[in-house]
């Protein structure tokens, strides 16, 4: 596997320096529905994690485990805690995990610019699919979060969870003229479908957004449309605006079997289920599986 | 940059005439539309656009740009006007009360302070120190001027939306006074960017009267 920028370091074997780096630990929220995470914020995390090759111990949020949930996802080395997706990869790449070193100046300024468009046109759209629209939140992500935390914690944390995210869309989106909720949700739904739409165009028919190696912003489109695109929901619309954009579907089924074919506890790979026939994408950056 | 004819009005009760409460807005025939996004709409179903020729792939960065810029200049200037104490205390608290009597001033500033303190904790910048703020700064100018490199506009040699939008926030940045000078600084590190302005500024508020107000960069 050759690499272009000659020294730098890649990948988790032949770590460069001789520096023995601390074990990484990862605690965020676990999988379902072919995901490795339903959490956008914890799925970016593990994307950029495969990507760059970094070695992480996934810990998965479950009943029995003990610890705060509110900052998920969090990073923790040995003297080191690190909450949220963008302080994350920030660390990551300090500690040579870099997903990015092919890029150019132009496309790393790219890569932020598209990181803002996403956070600002689907994020909220993202968040009401799952969190305020009441059929969704009562069927489907409120049971899920709340089997996997203990009692009486999962009396209070999912509603938490679930205000802070009204609370998201409507201050940075619910202002005048907007009063209504109803007037925010089209608004928000409208962005979220043109936002869409724009990176179907930027998409095109490559592969990943920058060329043929994944990077910060594929870590980040794929946390933010993996999630809708898989999960079942009663109320759709999103999702079937989704399901159209056929680059955008292949894109992440792509990343799905490739870097997510073994499920976390590394179990072989023939628990993945369906078997990926058309597995002739070769594994770059994958190496031996962690 | 479209070439229309505008005279601009400076009034304080501006975000009340406003239509979504926020400035600027403008007044055409018994029309009135506010902020950047629809006004530009509004102007394009007339016929002027600045955006007709780029393709959809360009379109599709412009739009993520200025998205960057909203997400990162914008927040840094709302938190750096009301989140540093500093500032705040100064010069933020006396501009935004000054048109109103003794209590209503301190009400007002503190009621705003207080709302853009929510926002801020609601998209995860309650937390940050003045620091840090200063970094994302910093790294969105540096997209900024990466993006630019050495081109007279964002997209090469016509400016568009985005150019006016950077313009807007950088030169407000550079010319405002505040108690530290770290945020223009953070700006003037960037050459390719000062130089952009100072091009905006002669190009389209020049001596030959484009503006009704001359702009001074220092």
């Amino acid at each position: 596997m050759e690499r272009r920028g000659g020294g730098h370091f890649r990948g988790a074997r032949g770590r460069g320096g001789g520096k023995m780096a601390a074990p990484l630990e990862l605690r965020c929220w676990g999988g379902g529905w072919g995901l490795p995470s339903v959490h956008s914020e914890s799925l970016v995390v593990l994307a950029y994690a495969k990507f760059s090759g970094a070695p992480l111990k996934v810990s998965v949020i479950d009943n029995t485990w003990r610890g705060s949930r509110g900052d998920v996802p969090v990073l923790t080395s040995e003297d080191n805690t690190v909450s949220q997706p963008a302080k994350i990869l920030n660390f990551l790449r300090k500690q040579k995990y870099n997903a990015d070193y092919h890029l150019s100046a132009k496309q790393g300024a790219d890569t932020l610019a598209y990181i803002a468009l996403l956070e600002e046109k689907l994020l909220p759209a993202v968040l009401h699919t799952f969190w305020v629209e009441n059929d969704n939140y009562f069927t489907v992500t409120k049971p899920w979060f709340a089997s996997r935390i203990p009692f009486p914690l999962s009396l209070i944390l999912p509603g938490r969870m679930s205000k802070r995210a009204l609370n998201r869309i409507l201050l940075t989106k619910g202002e005048p003229p907007l009063f209504h909720l109803k007037e925010v949700e089209a608004q928000i739904y409208r962005d979220a479908k043109e936002c869409l739409n724009l990176l179907s165009d930027r998409l095109g028919t490559s592969q990943f957004f920058f060329g043929d190696t994944p990077t910060t912003l594929d870590a980040y489109v794929f946390g933010f449309l993996a999630p809708l695109y898989k999960v079942r929901f009663p109320k759709v619309q999103l999702q079937e605006h989704l399901k159209q954009l056929s680059n955008l579907c292949r894109f992440c089924d792509d990343i799905l079997s490739c870097y997510f074919r073994l499920s976390f506890s590394g179990d072989s790979y023939i628990k993945a289920g369906k078997s990926n026939a058309s597995e002739d994408i070769s594994y770059k950056g994958l190496g031996t599986m962690e | 940059m479209c070439e229309l004819p505008i005279k601009v009005v400076c009034r304080a009760n501006a975000e009340y005439m406003s239509p979504s409460g926020k400035v600027p807005f403008i007044h055409v025939g018994n029309q009135v539309v506010s902020e950047l996004g629809p006004i530009v709409q509004f102007v394009k179903a007339k016929g002027h656009s600045l955006s007709d020729g780029l393709d959809e792939v360009q379109k599709a960065e412009m739009k993520a740009y200025m998205e960057l810029v909203n997400n990162m200049l914008l927040t840094a200037e709302l938190y750096l006007q009301w989140c540093d104490e500093a500032t705040v205390g100064e010069i933020t608290h006396s501009r935004y009360g000054f048109p109103y009597p003794w209590p209503l001033n301190h009400i007002l500033a503190y009621q705003k302070q207080w709302e853009v303190k929510r926002k801020m904790k609601a998209i995860g910048w309650g937390n940050k120190t003045l620091d840090q703020v200063l970094e994302d700064v910093d790294q969105c100018c540096q997209a900024l001027s990466q993006r630019l490199g050495t081109q007279p506009y964002f997209f090469n040699k016509q400016p568009t939306e985005l150019d006016a939008l950077v313009f807007g926030h950088l030169f407000t940045i550079l010319t405002t006074q505040l108690t530290n000078d770290e945020l223009s600084e953070k700006v003037k590190n960037y050459s390719n960017l000062l130089a952009f302005c100072r091009r905006i500024e002669q190009n389209y508020f020049g001596e030959n009267g484009k503006g009704r107000i001359p702009l001074r960069l220092a």
